[in-house]
């Protein structure tokens, strides 16, 4: 009797230790996260988690989408399906992410830090820098939470396909010339730094920022003159209106000064996934863009 | 104009009624028993009723009432209808505090926001004592309070193009929004509940400064005593509630205003019915603010200032 107890006890912890096994511990943004089961029902609120979890074919049951779903990377669309809108990124609706019962969220320090305690209330909260953060930053996060979803194998194997991906479109890229990613709109012309998230793109694909005197990642508001100052030899601009402040600028004999009019290599590219969209299927969709803009 | 009694038998019954659509409406909409059964805890509800709409339902009521207070105090002192807490500069003197704590410091925790607030709007209005001495004119406070208001403004402006890291959140902080407030902040502006008996207590002095400075000498007040406690209660009243909601523009002035309208100057009725507007008007700009377009949220205070902003137009033509 007794040792069939003791044999039913031992396979009991056997049947037990792949759940106990499952438990995962990361640092995050305010200590260490710990989780103990493989979540099912995730809601992120920033676009480069959704990215995280399509890399490694996760659909979250939510995203802070701005009500916008055009805004998630097709790419990304692809691979999850449909999802329900809990409002905007810097705004999301608690209520809605509570009416989903999510058992995972995934919320940015930058934009979320104030309602940390909510959602904690809801489903255990993973919070981790998805603003400001750079190219190499977002490859960490992608990982951690490759590790919180249980997908670990899969997000380090996906990774390692990316630097891959990288690698091959970075042989494929002509050397040479310095390169300047702006945000254009109606009446402003805003210019992304070497330590913004596109510029880091850019310099993982082997390609030369132009200078602008920014020591941190944030995005810079330009006049023209300005702009001649940088004077990048390709300026690729994300539209988020047209017309915008370039149509006007095109009529200044200024406009005709900068190298990148003179040898007519000013861009065009998709201003939500160069801005907007971070991640590991934005960067490899900036690498693309770059390589038909340079090798037509 | 109405009897005060039906006013606030009215209002009342109003406010009860706001409360408890506010508490069953928003991005997801709620029965009455769903609403009932989520003050317990074991309500799939709980959170979005008594963790989330129930705090955010207080917290504008009382927010509502107490800038409502505070405008009324101030009109009552400067005794210019178009006058309200902005002309001290609080809440850009509390708006300047967190736009240079947001870009200066912006790793530091988003936790301390409201005590930098609401030290930058005590300094605020200290700097206006020291330029005013407690024996201006009640004009001259006004127009020294409206151009540190704007050099505040300025400078938030300069800070935010210098250094535009932060222009999201400070721009959100800065629209006076109720979007994820809730019972911390509601207890952490309790204290500051006592400010309103002190305030109502003024109704009579203020009934006898509206007659000139002669006559309330006269009659056994002291102006410029009763002056710096009103104004101290209403920057008391304007700082607490700007640290934790942002500043929530034209609640101050229009509040006061359209009590006045219906119910008439005296103080004595005027400051209590004010508090149930100031409440009345957050809790609608609230209501609206969350479910117009959900699951978007608008700030609230950007729905007050839609409302506010023409009615103060309004007022300045019509007052000619």
């Amino acid at each position: 009797m007794l040792r069939s107890l003791k044999l039913l006890g031992l396979s009991l912890l056997i049947v037990a230790l792949p759940a106990l096994a499952s438990a995962v511990d990361v640092e995050d943004e305010k200590g260490t996260f710990s989780i103990e089961y493989t979540p099912k029902r995730i809601v992120v609120l920033e676009f480069s988690f959704a990215d995280a979890l399509a890399a490694v074919g996760i659909s979250p049951v939510g995203i802070a989408d701005d009500k916008e779903k055009a805004r998630v990377l097709p790419a990304v669309r692809e691979v999850i399906g449909d999802w329900e809108s809990v409002g905007m990124r810097s705004q999301p609706s608690l209520e809605v992410i509570a009416s989903l019962k999510p058992d995972l969220i995934i919320a940015d320090i930058g934009r979320h830090e104030a309602v940390y305690e909510d959602l904690k209330k809801i489903a255990p909260t993973l919070i981790l820098r998805s603003r400001r953060e750079t190219y190499e930053d977002n490859l960490k996060a992608s990982a951690i939470i490759g590790k919180v979803v249980g997908k670990h194998e899969a997000m380090q194997a996906r990774l390692t396909q990316h630097r891959e991906f990288m690698q091959s479109y970075k042989e494929k890229l002509p050397k040479g010339g310095s390169f300047q990613f702006g945000v254009a709109r109606h009446d402003l012309l805003s210019l992304h730094p070497e330590a913004a998230y596109a510029g880091g793109v850019i310099k993982a694909l082997g390609l030369e920022n132009a200078k602008t005197g920014a020591k941190d990642g944030a995005s810079r508001r330009v006049s023209l003159e300005q702009l001649l100052a940088v004077n990048p030899d390709y300026l690729i601009i994300g539209e988020y209106s047209k017309p915008n402040v370039l149509n006007d600028w095109e009529k200044e004999p200024l406009w005709n000064v900068l190298k990148a009019v003179k040898n007519n290599r000013i861009f065009n590219v998709d201003p939500n996934t160069w801005s907007r969209c971070r991640g590991i299927m934005a960067a490899e969709q900036m690498a693309k863009d770059l390589v038909k803009i340079l090798t037509p | 104009m109405i009897t005060p009694s039906r006013f606030f038998l009215f209002s009342t019954l109003l406010l009860v009624f706001l409360a408890l659509t506010s508490l069953s409406f928003g991005a997801v909409s709620l029965s009455f028993l769903d609403v009932i059964n989520g003050f317990f805890e074991d309500s799939e509800h709980y959170f979005t009723i008594h963790e989330y709409r129930l705090p955010r339902t207080l917290l504008a009521i009382v927010v509502g009432a107490m800038m409502a207070l505070s405008g009324a105090l101030v009109q009552g002192v400067i005794r210019n209808p178009l006058a309200s807490p902005d002309v001290l500069g609080v809440s850009h003197g509390a708006g300047l505090a967190a736009v240079l704590y947001m870009t200066f410091l912006p790793d530091a925790s988003t936790n301390w926001l409201p005590e930098v607030a609401l030290v930058g709007g005590l300094l605020a209005a200290i700097v206006l004592w020291l330029l005013c001495g407690t024996s201006s004119s009640a004009i001259k406070l006004a127009i020294t309070g409206v151009a540190m208001a704007a050099l505040y403004g300025s400078a938030i402006d300069f800070v935010l193009l210098v250094k535009p890291l932060e222009v999201n959140n400070a721009l959100l902080w800065l629209t006076g929004s109720l979007w994820g407030r809730g019972w911390p902040q509601l207890t952490s502006l309790l204290p500051w509940l006592l400010l309103i008996p002190l305030g109502l207590g003024l109704a009579k002095h203020l009934n006898l400064i509206d007659l000139g400075d002669d006559s309330a000498v006269c009659l056994g007040t002291k102006p410029n005593i009763i002056r710096l406690i009103s104004l101290a209660t209403a920057v008391g009243l304007t700082a607490s509630c700007v640290a934790i909601c942002g500043p929530i523009g034209f609640l101050g002035l229009i509040a006061p205003h359209l009590t006045r309208r219906l119910i008439g100057g005296r103080h004595q009725v005027l400051l209590p019915a004010t508090l149930f507007v100031g409440a009345l008007l957050l809790v609608i700009a609230d209501l609206v603010a969350r479910t117009i377009n959900p699951p978007i949220e608008l700030p609230a205070g950007l729905m007050t200032a839609i409302i506010g902003a023409p009615y103060f137009l309004w007022l300045l033509f019509s007052l000619r």
